[in-house]
């Protein structure tokens, strides 16, 4: 069965056998072969003994078993017998009995407690732990994990071991794969329970050990995450390795023969098979579902595509799926509806079934037959408006305040009315069936508001209605006013932006205002407080004349009506309200709500237009809450996002650092980015802005710099660090300078097709083989001949005795038509045979290429083995590259110096990641986490 | 047996012509129009209302009194079999046109033909009365009683290019830069065979079924014609027998509204039942048109005559089963018509079509006469282009062509190009289903007309129903450019009709096989470039475009509304997102917000509304209708307590140690 191990994991289970009788391979060291030990440079592991008592007398047992299984990775087992041989500092050394420790020729890599490496798995996993200290990485929040994800994309999968306690059993199979496979994947050891929950673990308390594969070196695009999959068996080496030869392993296999007869890896490797059987004419979508569900099953199955077309495949067609337990040769047939279903029969059904061996076949059987063979694929909407709004179809809309206009009865009703709000939309678009919703909201809401009526129109049935109103985008509302032209709603499609639309625009634009004490109440908002609660805004035009331009003003004003409210006020005294502001007349004045500091702009001369634009940009926020609504408005500016992300009530937990960063801003501090926050109780979206950004949600408030619009690096600012105005500026001005290290980057998405393409083409041609060609350039069209085949054959089958032309040609369009069939014909059969031969050979080919696999990985340990070996033997400063084939090869420029002996001096060391992600030597940031703190 | 008859004959295709001449008076001087149209029927009607409407300088050029005199003649039974269908359940008017066979195209929402008429097949009166309020509510330019003898052409013209000459009756000239030659098809389609005076013309025949009690009848041709007289006949002739060379092709089994429709087919009935009605089908060209009597016969041979037939080879002497062998007392000819060439001049003459035996003129795929610059041909006469395959021989058909080709005019002579509609890319979907569900144009001129959508990154352009086979000219006679975005173009289609037309699996309801559909159904077709003429010419057999670089066929539909989510809308949707490749869902404003900050450039549909401030907000209601079905992130525990401490605990967690129990 372990036939195809690796050499040094047979060795390892060789040790697990733990021949004990065997000699000990445990190195008794005198002073002089201790000396030779150190100037070999190789690694070991020594103890000094001065007294034995029992305690000692125990753990030299436990190192003696060790020693065999240590010598498969080159590290010797000695000890030294104090008492007998002298040696320096480490003979002499307080409490030495309680320490062991590990050279690498004269320095000293790691010294332990001998009560942390107290048993055979403790000091295996221990002391490999501290070998291969610069292969395992030590990964603790999600952001750690981001940054290893990232280095590695395209180049390398990655391997994470969650140990919840070192020198476990679990922790030195870990340990011994990293070893085994540490050239081919990085390997990446958690402990705590934040990653856990990011690795999407219901109950992480619940976990003592897991370990999950990462695709990361198929991933191409920084911006993609790697999809990983779970091992859901108990942490052993033997697992392990079955689990990482699956993940080696094609996702899907395809081929055309009978199950039966299908021999595949995952055979080998102790899984179940399942197969699904696809038709032709659904080969595309069959193929889709396999492999959605080959990803669902990643690690606990193999997953076999059966084409059916095959005269070899004897399955009945009400199946269309069979499984094969491993070391059973039998095969269970099934019908599967959807993918969900394997799922649960594999997970609920067939695992524990193996491990129980309880046999409930019949019963599962039972549950599957009956249902007829179904398309492995489901119609399954993607689209979350068209979803939300198909599962609403059921629903009917109170129209009753929205009437529907036709032909004859739109003119009469764009005309009578006060103010007309037509929506036009169209029953198959479902953002125009959904925002319909809303529309009956905001009519039901204005109900009783006088003068303004709210009506529809279907313009898939009163299409002229549409095109003579140029409506060419769904849905789309107009208002219709008399005496003016149809003005377009252009605003956000949603209930309560319409409703605050419309109400706003019930009041004259601009409102002009005759006296101090209506402008007062108008900025102050008692008059017109009933729009408080929709527009605290309000901007007041001051003039002291007509003749400094109030027609433009005016003229804007109108055009903003809805948006914000206008004020005018044209008055001789009108500079009574610039007091205290730097401008001079004519101005504008903004109020933003009562109690907040009213600001003045002067007014330049402008078209309406522009102004109309200055007024939109003068209202916005400066240090804006960032909602849904509003967000565009503040994008639009294309600065770095400061972005404070606050929760919870309302207590100083939350106002205080807004108040800091209100601080920073009003210093001028933060003027190339634009400070704002977002309130994830209002706006619950944020939280996933925040998870995007960071990796995982940290503990509120949060601030981030997001160079959304620039290279798309995100900055957290420290947790740790108290969120003050000072500190603020200075964490931007180290961003600045490229002093801080970025914790995420914003993926520039393709927004690709979102589902694979149904490739009409392809499935004409496979079903069809001619069909769909262009004519070879050979023959020469004929009117008669552009007839289908179908049609030509039709004619043929007719009685004798008529005319020679029509004869030949009927001749001509039958044989053509025959040919046509004929070549049909020729073409499947060929086409059958070929994919025969096809499948044959793919099977061949993936036992062949199992075989280069396995021969490969071969290779690589060799190298992987080699370039350690270089490493050790150098005891410089040795800089290493993967090679492409994830050897270590030695002498990369793009190195990572680390160097044994600085690890062992204890210094640490400074890196910095170089733009690609790789760790470079002599950057500022000190690699203060070494995994000595792991442990 | 005294009478023998064989024949040839053509199918009988219902058909427009202006003949009778008239006698107007005029001078010789020369008159100088941009525009001249030939032909008063509904074609030139047609052509008159866009020329008007595009107020170029045109006349319409009429021999008769009137328009559509044609239809004052023909059909000779006097009823139309055009559908006139004017409750359809529907108020919309470009749908409706979809079963209204007989109105032209205007402006003018009410110029319909159901204001004359609102029989489903009409009296063939109506339709002259409809084309005359037509030409008069419109005030179109027409001149009646000018009957053109002669067309030549000159060389110098607009751009250099031809132009024509035409001379009526009383030897006054026209001078046209265009010439839109409309005069239908007019000229009866005959035999010629020792007797064939004997034999009498639809044209001529008494309509009267009283005339032919207890007479056997031989009708040649099995046309519309031949059924029309056939069935205005059955209650009184004897025997009723139909003879051409093919079988009858029935209009509901090949989807072509020239063969024959099952008004007039109660013949097929008492043949079937044996009633004394038949159809027979006898070959052409080896067997000479014979009717003479049995002396004739003998004074033939003694006469030396170049015939060398006898009483051995006819075909009852030797078959005494020969299903013609007893005499008839009428052969009455319903072949059809042929396009009047005769009135062109050499250098003025389009060339023979190679379809429908060189009856009709042949024309380019944008219906410019082949060899007649400025020269086209319009209406039933432009029928080549599409014989036997579409709807372009009839009103329902050519007012699509005429409109198209008004619009090739506007480009070529006053650049202006075809009318486009701008499109976000994000409305396309929206767009392409509102024109499957309503156009009627691509749906009566199916696979002969079709939309061409150019794909211009985030915004489209919409062209309606261009000439499907001038595409290798698209740029040249639109005067819109193709970018490298490449150009979507959606066709209506019959499917590879296989099946019984009315046997069991005749539908397809499954998307995913919507290839497979027979019955008319949208296609749509991708190509990254424009198709060259070779492609064009090589294109696959039974195809109206070449191999595209993708194609979607949208399942056919049993109530033509291709508006469904699953079965219509996404596929699109997805075929779409390939060719543009691009995510084409639409989202909701709050996914638009989650996008729009965390990804550097967020999907179309967010950037072309959310972005651009017209976001679609949705609400609670539908966002948990996308939630459950998992395509909406859900925010539990959406707020977060400040003092989540299990960042901190973490650290403090990370990577305890197992310690040993034993004890020192």
């Amino acid at each position: 069965m372990y036939c195809l191990l690796l050499s040094p994991l047979f060795l390892t289970l060789k040790s697990k056998l733990a021949i004990r009788q065997l000699l000990s391979r445990l190195v008794v060291h005198t002073a002089a072969s201790f000396t030779e030990n150190m100037v070999s440079g190789r690694t070991s592991f020594i103890y000094f003994v001065k007294q034995a008592n029992p305690t000692v007398k125990t753990f030299i047992e436990q190192l003696e078993m060790s020693a065999d299984a240590l010598e498969d990775y080159g590290i010797l087992i000695g000890k030294v017998n104090c008492s007998e041989e002298t040696i320096e500092k480490y003979c002499t050394e307080e409490e030495v009995m309680k320490k062991i420790h590990l050279f690498r020729g004269p320095d000293v890599l790691r010294s332990f407690d001998i009560d942390t490496v107290f048993d055979v798995n403790a000091i295996v996993s221990h002391v490999l732990f501290a070998v291969l200290f610069d292969e395992v990485r030590c990964v603790h929040t999600p952001a750690e994990l981001g940054r290893v994800e990232r280095a590695a994309k395209g180049t390398a999968d990655v391997v994470m071991g969650h140990i919840r306690v070192l020198g476990l059993p679990e922790h030195r199979a870990l340990m011994e794969a990293a070893f085994v496979y540490g050239a081919k994947y990085q390997f990446v050891q958690t402990s705590g329970t934040l990653l856990l929950r990011h690795m999407e673990i219901a109950d992480p308390s619940d976990v003592q050990a897991c370990l999950w594969f990462l695709h990361c070196r198929t991933v191409s695009r920084l911006s993609e995450p790697c999809p990983h999959t779970l091992m859901r068996k108990p942490l052993t080496t033997i697992n392990i390795h079955t689990f990482l030869q699956l993940m080696e392993a094609p996702l899907l296999t395809e081929a055309a023969v009978d199950p039966a007869e299908v021999d595949v890896v995952y055979s080998h490797l102790n899984v179940p098979v399942i197969f699904l059987f696809s038709r032709p004419e659904t080969v595309h979508l069959d193929r889709v579902t396999a492999e959605t569900l080959a990803w669902r099953l990643r690690g606990e199955a193999g997953l076999v595509l059966i084409h059916r077309d095959n005269p070899s495949v004897k399955t009945p067609l009400v199946y269309n799926a069979a499984y094969r337990l491993p070391q059973e040769q039998s095969l269970r047939y099934f019908t599967l509806k959807n993918v969900e279903e394997v799922v649960t029969l594999l997970r609920d059904q067939l695992l524990p079934k193996e491990r129980e061996k309880q046999d409930k076949e019949e019963e599962i059987e039972y549950d599957w037959s009956g249902v007829g063979p179904t398309p492995l694929f489901a119609d399954v909407l993607d689209d979350e408006v068209a979803e939300s709004v198909y599962r609403d179809r059921g629903l009917m809309l109170d129209m009753d305040k929205v009437p529907e206009l036709t032909a004859d009865t739109f003119s009469a009703a764009v005309m009578q009315h006060g103010l007309m709000v037509v929506l036009f939309y169209v029953k198959w678009d479902a953002v125009s069936m959904a925002f319909l919703q809303s529309f009956v909201e905001v009519a039901h809401a204005l109900e009783g508001v006088n003068g303004l009526d709210l009506a529809s129109v279907n313009c898939g049935e009163w299409t002229d209605v549409c095109g003579d109103q140029n409506i060419t985008s769904f849905p789309f509302v107009l208002l219709y006013q008399p005496g003016e032209a149809a003005q377009p709603y252009r605003g956000m499609l949603g209930a309560e932006s319409l409703h605050t639309f419309l109400l706003l625009r019930q009041d004259p634009s601009p409102l002009e205002l005759s006296s101090l004490a209506e402008v007062a109440s108008f900025l102050e908002g008692d008059l017109y407080s009933r729009h408080l609660a929709h527009s605290p805004v309000r901007v007041m035009g001051l003039f002291t004349s007509a003749d400094q331009g109030v027609a433009v003003f005016v003229e804007a004003a109108k055009s903003l009506r809805g948006e914000i409210l206008l004020g005018l006020f044209v008055n001789k005294v009108a500079d009574a309200w610039t007091d205290g502001h730097t401008v001079s007349l004519p101005a504008l004045l903004v109020s933003r709500g009562p109690g907040v500091q009213q600001e003045a702009h002067t007014l330049l001369p402008s078209t309406s237009q522009n102004l109309a634009e200055r007024i939109r940009c003068i209202v916005l926020d400066t240090f804006p809450e960032l909602t849904v609504e509003n967000l565009p408005w503040y994008l639009e500016q294309g600065k770095p996002l400061l972005l404070l992300f606050v929760g919870g009530g309302e207590g100083p937990l939350m106002t205080q650092p807004l108040e800091e960063m209100r601080m920073a801003q009003s210093v001028g501090q933060l003027v190339d980015v634009l400070p704002c926050w977002i309130h994830l109780g209002r706006t619950p979206a944020g939280r996933s802005v925040l998870k995007a950004y960071l990796g995982f949600v940290p503990p509120l408030p949060a601030l981030v710099l997001s160079r959304i619009g620039g290279d798309g690096e995100v900055f957290h600012f420290p947790p740790e660090r108290p969120l003050l105005s000072k500190n603020i500026v200075q964490w931007l001005q180290r961003i600045e300078n490229n002093q801080e290290q970025c914790a995420g980057a914003i993926p520039e998405v393709a927004w690709d097709p979102p589902v694979p393409f149904y490739d009409f083409l392809a499935i004409m041609d496979e079903e069809a083989p001619g069909y769909a060609a262009q004519r070879s350039p050979k023959v020469k069209p004929k009117g008669k001949k552009e007839q289908p085949a179908g049609e030509a054959r039709q004619e043929a089958g007719t009685s004798a005795g008529r005319g020679a032309e029509e004869t030949r040609q009927d001749v001509e369009g039958t044989s053509a038509g025959r040919g046509a069939g004929e070549a049909r014909q020729e073409k499947e059969g060929t086409s059958v045979g070929r994919g025969a031969r096809e499948a044959r050979q793919d099977e061949e080919g993936m036992f062949a290429g199992g075989g280069v696999d396995e021969a490969r990985m071969e290779e690589e340990e060799e190298g992987m083995s080699a370039g350690r070996g270089a490493g050790e033997a150098g005891r410089g400063d040795v800089c290493w590259k993967r090679s492409r084939q994830g050897e270590a090869v030695e002498g990369g420029d793009v190195c990572c110096k680390r160097s044994w002996r600085g690890e062992a001096g204890g210094e640490d060391v400074c890196w910095k990641r170089s733009r690609r992600g790789e760790a470079v030597e002599g950057g500022d940031i000190c690699w203060k986490r070494s995994c000595r703190s792991c442990s | 047996m005294e009478l023998i008859l064989c024949f040839i004959c053509l199918l009988s295709l219902f058909s427009l012509v202006l003949t009778v001449p008239g006698d107007h008076h005029g001078d010789n001087s020369t008159r100088h129009h941009d525009y001249c149209v030939l032909g008063a029927g509904p074609a030139g009607l047609q052509m008159g209302f866009f020329l008007a409407q595009s107020q170029r300088d045109y006349i319409i050029l009429e021999r008769n009194s009137g328009p559509g005199s044609f239809f004052k003649r023909y059909p000779r039974h006097r009823k139309l079999i055009s559908i006139n269908k004017v409750y359809t359940g529907r108020r919309n008017r470009e749908f409706n046109l979809r079963h209204d066979w007989n109105s032209l195209l205007s402006n003018r929402p009410n110029l319909l033909f159901q204001r004359v008429s609102r029989d489903l097949y009409p009296e063939a009166d109506a339709f002259p009365h409809y084309l005359s309020m037509f030409e008069k509510e419109l005030g179109l330019q027409v001149q009646y009683g000018t009957d053109i003898g002669r067309i030549q052409a000159s060389g110098f013209g607009l751009n250099g290019n031809k132009s024509y000459i035409l001379t009526d009756q009383n030897g006054e000239e026209y001078k046209c830069r265009v010439l839109l030659v409309s005069t239908g098809l007019w000229v009866p389609e005959e035999v010629h065979f020792v007797g064939s005076d004997l034999v009498e013309g639809y044209e001529s025949i008494p309509t009267d079924p009283e005339e032919y009690k207890d007479q056997a009848v031989l009708i040649l041709g099995k046309g519309n014609s031949a059924f029309e007289v056939a069935q205005s006949i059955l209650g009184r002739a004897s025997r009723i027998h139909l003879y051409s060379p093919s079988p009858v092709r029935l209009a509901w089994q090949t989807h072509y509204v020239g063969d024959l429709r099952a008004v007039n087919n109660e013949l097929l009935d008492t043949y079937q039942l044996k009633s004394l009605d038949g159809l027979v089908e006898g070959g052409l060209e080896d067997i000479a048109i014979l009717y003479f009597t049995l002396s004739e016969l003998l004074d033939r041979q003694d006469g030396n005559r170049s015939t060398a037939i006898t009483a051995e080879n006819l075909p009852g002497y030797h078959d005494d089963n020969f299903s013609l062998r007893q005499p008839y007392d009428r052969v009455i000819r319903c072949l059809g018509f042929r396009f009047n060439f005769s009135v062109f001049d050499g250098s003025a003459c389009p060339p023979h079509s190679s379809t429908a035996r060189g009856r009709l003129p042949a024309v380019t795929a944008w219906y410019e006469g082949r060899g007649t610059p400025n020269l086209f041909i319009l209406g039933t006469a432009a029928h080549s282009r599409d014989y036997r395959m579409s709807a372009g021989g009839f009103v329902h058909g050519f007012r699509y062509i005429v409109r198209a080709v008004h619009k090739i005019l506007e480009q070529r002579y006053h650049n202006n190009a075809w009318p486009a509609n701008k499109l976000p890319t994000s409305q396309l979907l929206p767009w392409i289903l509102k024109r499957v569900n309503e156009a009627s144009g691509p749906y009566q001129m199916f696979e002969v007309l079709g939309d061409i959508i150019l794909l211009q990154g985030s915004h489209c352009e919409y062209l309606e129903e261009f000439p499907l086979q001038a595409l290798p000219r698209f740029s040249a006679l639109s005067g819109r450019h193709v970018s490298e975005h490449g150009l979507l173009i959606v066709v209506m289609q019959y499917g590879l009709n296989r099946t019984d037309t009315l046997g069991p699996g005749r539908a397809e309801s499954e998307w995913t096989k919507a290839w497979k559909s027979n019955f008319l159904h949208p296609v749509i077709y991708y190509y990254r470039t424009v198709p060259t003429e070779g492609d064009m010419r090589r294109r696959p057999v039974g195809w109206p475009l070449p191999r595209p670089d993708a194609v979607h066929h949208m399942v056919e539909d049993f109530l033509t509304e291709w508006d469904q989510p699953v079965s219509h809308s996404q596929p699109l949707r997805r075929f779409l997102e390939h060719c543009l490749h691009m995510d084409l869902r639409a989202f909701y404003a709050e996914s638009c917000f989650r996008l729009s900050l965390t990804s550097r450039k967020p999907p179309l549909f967010c950037r072309q509304g959310y972005l651009n401030k017209e976001g679609f907000v949705g609400n609670s209601h539908l966002w948990q209708h996308a939630r459950e079905a998992g395509l909406m992130p859900t925010h539990q525990g959406s707020v977060v307590p400040g003092d989540d401490g299990s960042f901190s605990d973490c650290l403090s967690h990370a990577g305890a140690d197992m310690t040993s129990t034993i004890n020192f």
